[in-house]
C-alpha cells in the first residue's frame, strides 16, 4: 500500500529537505510513526513529552477531499497525509 | 446610520471643551476607519516635533464602520498617538466593550487635546458629554476604576481606563477596557500626561447598516462558520497559549533577553498545564470565540491570584525571556500588570534587560533596590513589576523602557537592550523566523508583532532562515494588518472566519460604499495607511538607519536553539526588496510618484522638507 506524508516547510528543516515522503502504515499514527522511524527529530518537534500533537499542527488526509483527522484514522492505498502549521501569533 | 456613525468626538482637556464633527464621507472611503481614519487625522492635525507629553499631542481612540453591528469580532477599537517610547507614530489596538458603546453612544471616535489642569475623566450618556473631576478614580488600578465609575453612573457603564502607570507616565503604560489592553507604544502614558483617567459611556444599541437583510444574512453564515470551525474553538479553549511549546521547539522563543532559545522546563508553563487551572472563558464585544482564559492558581505562594491570561505574549514576557516556569507566578504577574496598566511586553524586556546586566555584575543588589535578578528568581521579580508600575525605586528607571534604561547606565549596556525604535520586541526571536525581523526593523511604530505578521513563514510555505525573498511578503502583510486594524477587527483569523472576499460583502452591506467590494481597493487603502505612518515617522527624523535590530540579532549567532541555532539576521538584502515593494527610496523614504500613486500628494511637501 503506498501512502505520502507531505510537511511543512517547517518541519522539511528536520526531514533534510523532503517535502513529501513515502510510509506505511494502517492508520494515521502507524504512517507518522513510520516518517519518524526515517526522521527521528520530527517526533520531538510534533508531539509533547505525553505524546500529544503539538496544537501549531494539524493532520489532515488527502483522500475523498480534505479532512482533519485523528491520530487512529484508517488510510487506504494513495492517501495523502497532509500536516499544516497553525501559528497565528499573539 | 450606515455602518459609521459619522461623527466624531472632539475634546479639549485644557478648557474642558467638546464639539461633535462630521466625518467627511471621502475620508471614510480613503481611509475606512479605525487605525487608517486616526492616523490620517493625526497627521493632518500634529506638526513635526511635537512633545509627546506635552498638550500639542492627540490622543485618538477610533471604530471601523463594522463596529457594534451583528458581525462577529470586528468591534475592537484603535487607539493612536505620537508614541512617548519611541517618537514615532502609535497605534494599539484593544478589545473589551467601551468601542462598542462608544459606537451606540453616536461616535465613530473621540479626539483628545490638550492637557488637563487636573486629574479629569469624561462621562457620555444621554445628557451629552461631562468632562468631570477624577478624584475618586485617580491612584485606582484599573480594575478598581472600571468598578467604581459603575458604582458611580450604573452598571451598565462601559469604560476605557488607564491604571498607576499611565498616571505616573511609565513610558509603556496601557489603556485597559474591561481586562482587554490597547497594550503598546505608550497610548496610556499619552492619556496619563493628559491627566485623562478615562472615558466611560452609558448608551445602548443596536445601529443602523445600509441593508440589513443582506447584512443579517451574512453575519449568520459567518457565525455559522465559526460555531463548527476546529480552530475557533481551539482559541476558545486554549487562547494563544497553544504555541508556546511548538515555539520552543522550533527556537522561535526567547530565552533570557534573546541570549538563547532553549527553556528547561517549557512544559510547566504549557498550554495543558494552564488549562488545568482554567475556570472560565471572557471575550469581547460581539465575539463568540471568547478567547480570554481565566485562569484561577490554587496552590503554591501564588494562591489565589486569578488573571484573564497570560496569552503567548506575556508567557513568553515574564516566563521565558525570564526563565521562569511558574505557572502561579504568570498567573500574579499578568494580573498585576493589567492591574497597574503596563505593558507587560515592554515590562518583561525591561526585567530581562535588567537580569542579564545583574547576570553580568554590571549591576548589583544595591542597584536593584536589594532585589536578587537571577533568572528565574519570580519572587524579586513581582517586586519589581510593582516597582516598575509605581515608578518607585529600580522601577522608576525601568519604567522608562530599555532604550532610556541602557542609555542613562552606560557601560556598554546598549547592547543588551532589545528594542527597535525604543519599543521592545516581543516573543518571536528574529534569527529563528527571519520574516519577523524584516517586520519588526520595518515596523513604524517600532518592534510589534501586530503589524503584520510574516504569515507565509508561519505557515511553513517559505524557509524561515532565507535571508532574501521575504520583501515583498511583508509588505503585503503589512498592508493586510493596516486594512485589519482599520476595520478594527480580531487579528485572530480563527475567531472572525473572515476571508478578504466576505469582509468586503459585509462592509458593502453596512455601509453601502460599493469601493469596499473590491478587495484589491482595500489593499490600497492599507498602502495608504502604511506610507501616511511611514511619512509622520520621515517627518521626525526616520529613515533606513532606524530599521535596523539589536547588534546582538545581527551579530551573535543564536544558542541552543534546535533548528534555529547558529542564525543571524542579514538584513540589508531584505530592507532593500521591502523598500523597492512599497516605492520607497533606498533611504526607506516614500518617493514622490508613489506619493501620488496613492493618493497621498499633500505629503510630498513635508517629505521634502523633512527627509534626511
Amino acid at each position: 500500500m503506498s501512502v505520502r506524508v507531505k510537511l511543512p516547510s517547517i518541519l522539511q528543516e528536520l526531514s533534510c529537505g523532503v517535502e513529501t515522503c513515502e510510509v506505511t502504515g494502517q492508520t494515521v499514527g502507524e504512517c507518522i510513526k513510520s516518517l519518524e522511524m526515517r526522521f527521528p527529530d520530527i517526533k520531538n518537534h510534533l508531539f509533547d513529552r505525553q505524546g500529544r500533537l503539538l496544537r501549531i499542527f494539524g493532520i489532515y488526509l488527502k483522500s475523498d477531499g480534505i479532512q482533519p483527522v485523528d491520530l487512529d484514522a484508517t488510510v487506504r492505498d494513495n492517501d495523502e497525509i497532509v500536516i499544516l502549521s497553525f501559528i497565528t501569533g499573539g | 446610520m450606515r455602518g459609521y456613525t459619522g461623527k466624531l468626538l472632539r475634546i479639549n482637556l485644557s478648557n474642558r471643551g467638546s464639539q461633535i464633527e462630521d466625518i467627511p464621507e471621502q475620508l471614510m472611503k480613503d481611509f475606512l476607519g479605525g487605525r487608517g481614519l486616526a492616523v490620517k487625522y493625526l497627521y493632518s492635525e500634529l506638526k513635526a516635533g511635537v512633545d509627546a507629553l506635552g498638550p500639542d499631542n492627540k490622543l485618538l481612540f477610533m471604530m471601523g464602520p463594522l463596529g457594534a453591528t451583528t458581525a462577529m469580532s470586528v468591534s475592537r477599537i484603535a487607539v493612536v498617538t505620537k508614541s512617548p517610547i519611541t517618537g514615532c507614530v502609535a497605534k494599539s489596538v484593544a478589545g473589551g466593550n467601551f468601542g462598542a458603546f462608544l459606537k451606540f453612544a453616536g461616535f465613530d471616535g473621540v479626539i483628545l487635546e490638550g492637557k488637563a489642569e487636573k486629574p479629569t475623566y469624561i462621562h457620555i450618556d444621554g445628557n451629552g458629554v461631562h468632562i468631570l473631576d477624577a478624584d475618586e478614580i485617580w491612584g485606582l488600578d484599573t480594575e478598581e476604576t472600571q468598578i467604581k465609575l459603575r458604582q458611580m453612573h450604573g452598571t451598565s457603564t462601559k469604560a476605557i481606563c488607564i491604571g498607576p502607570a499611565g498616571e505616573k507616565l511609565v513610558r509603556y503604560a496601557v489603556v485597559i477596557s474591561d481586562r482587554r489592553c490597547g497594550g503598546r507604544t505608550g497610548v496610556g502614558t499619552v492619556m496619563g500626561a493628559k491627566k485623562l483617567k478615562a472615558i466611560a459611556v452609558n448608551s445602548s444599541g443596536p445601529l443602523g447598516v445600509y441593508d440589513p437583510q443582506q447584512f443579517k444574512s451574512l453575519s449568520r453564515e459567518q457565525i455559522e462558520g465559526l460555531r463548527t470551525s476546529p480552530r475557533r474553538m481551539q482559541m476558545t479553549d486554549f487562547g494563544t497559549s497553544y504555541l508556546t511549546l511548538g515555539f520552543e521547539k522550533m527556537g522561535i522563543f526567547p530565552v533570557k533577553n534573546f541570549q538563547e532559545g532553549h527553556l528547561e522546563g517549557v512544559e510547566k508553563i504549557s498550554d495543558e498545564a494552564f488549562a488545568k487551572i482554567k475556570v472560565g472563558n471572557n471575550g469581547c464585544y460581539g465575539c463568540m470565540t471568547k478567547c480570554g482564559q481565566v485562569r484561577r492558581v490554587t496552590e503554591g505562594p501564588y494562591a489565589g491570584a486569578v488573571s484573564e491570561g497570560p496569552d503567548y505574549e506575556t508567557i513568553w514576557s515574564l516566563g521565558g525571556n525570564l526563565a521562569n516556569t511558574d505557572l502561579g507566578f504568570l498567573i500574579a504577574a499578568d494580573s498585576l500588570c493589567d492591574r497597574l496598566g503596563i505593558d507587560t511586553i515592554s515590562a518583561g524586556n525591561a526585567i530581562g534587560f535588567a537580569c542579564e546586566l545583574f547576570e553580568r555584575g554590571i549591576i548589583t543588589k544595591k542597584d536593584t533596590d536589594g532585589l536578587d535578578l537571577t533568572w528565574g528568581n519570580h519572587g524579586d521579580m513581582l517586586k519589581l513589576v510593582e516597582k516598575i508600575g509605581r515608578r518607585e525605586g529600580f522601577g522608576e528607571l525601568l519604567g522608562e523602557g530599555t532604550k532610556r534604561a541602557a542609555e542613562h547606565i552606560g557601560k556598554g549596556t546598549e547592547v543588551y537592550a532589545m528594542h527597535v525604535k525604543g519599543l521592545e520586541i516581543p516573543a518571536y526571536e528574529p534569527r529563528a523566523v527571519k520574516g519577523y525581523g524584516l517586520m519588526f526593523a520595518t515596523s513604524n511604530i517600532g518592534a510589534n508583532h501586530m503589524y503584520g505578521r510574516p504569515r507565509e513563514e508561519l505557515a511553513g510555505k517559505v524557509d524561515r532562515f532565507a535571508d532574501e525573498g521575504k520583501g515583498k511578503d511583508i509588505a503585503r502583510n503589512q498592508i493586510a494588518q493596516a486594512v485589519e486594524d482599520s476595520v478594527v477587527q480580531c487579528s485572530f483569523t480563527p475567531a472572525t472566519g473572515l476571508t478578504p472576499e466576505s469582509r468586503a460583502k459585509l462592509l458593502v452591506a453596512a455601509t453601502g460604499f460599493n469601493e469596499f467590494s473590491d478587495p484589491a481597493y482595500l489593499d490600497l487603502i492599507g498602502e495608504r495607511i502604511l506610507c501616511l505612518e511611514r511619512s509622520f515617522n520621515v517627518r521626525e527624523g526616520f529613515s533606513r538607519k532606524d530599521d535596523t535590530l539589536p547588534a546582538r540579532m545581527l551579530t551573535e549567532p543564536l544558542k541552543n536553539a534546535g533548528p534555529a541555532t547558529g542564525q543571524v539576521v542579514k538584513l540589508d538584502t531584505l530592507l532593500d526588496e521591502y523598500y523597492d515593494a512599497l516605492g520607497y527610496s533606498p533611504q526607506g523614504i516614500p518617493t514622490e510618484e508613489k506619493l501620488r500613486q496613492i493618493g497621498l500628494e499633500w505629503v510630498i511637501e513635508d517629505i521634502k522638507k523633512f527627509a534626511k
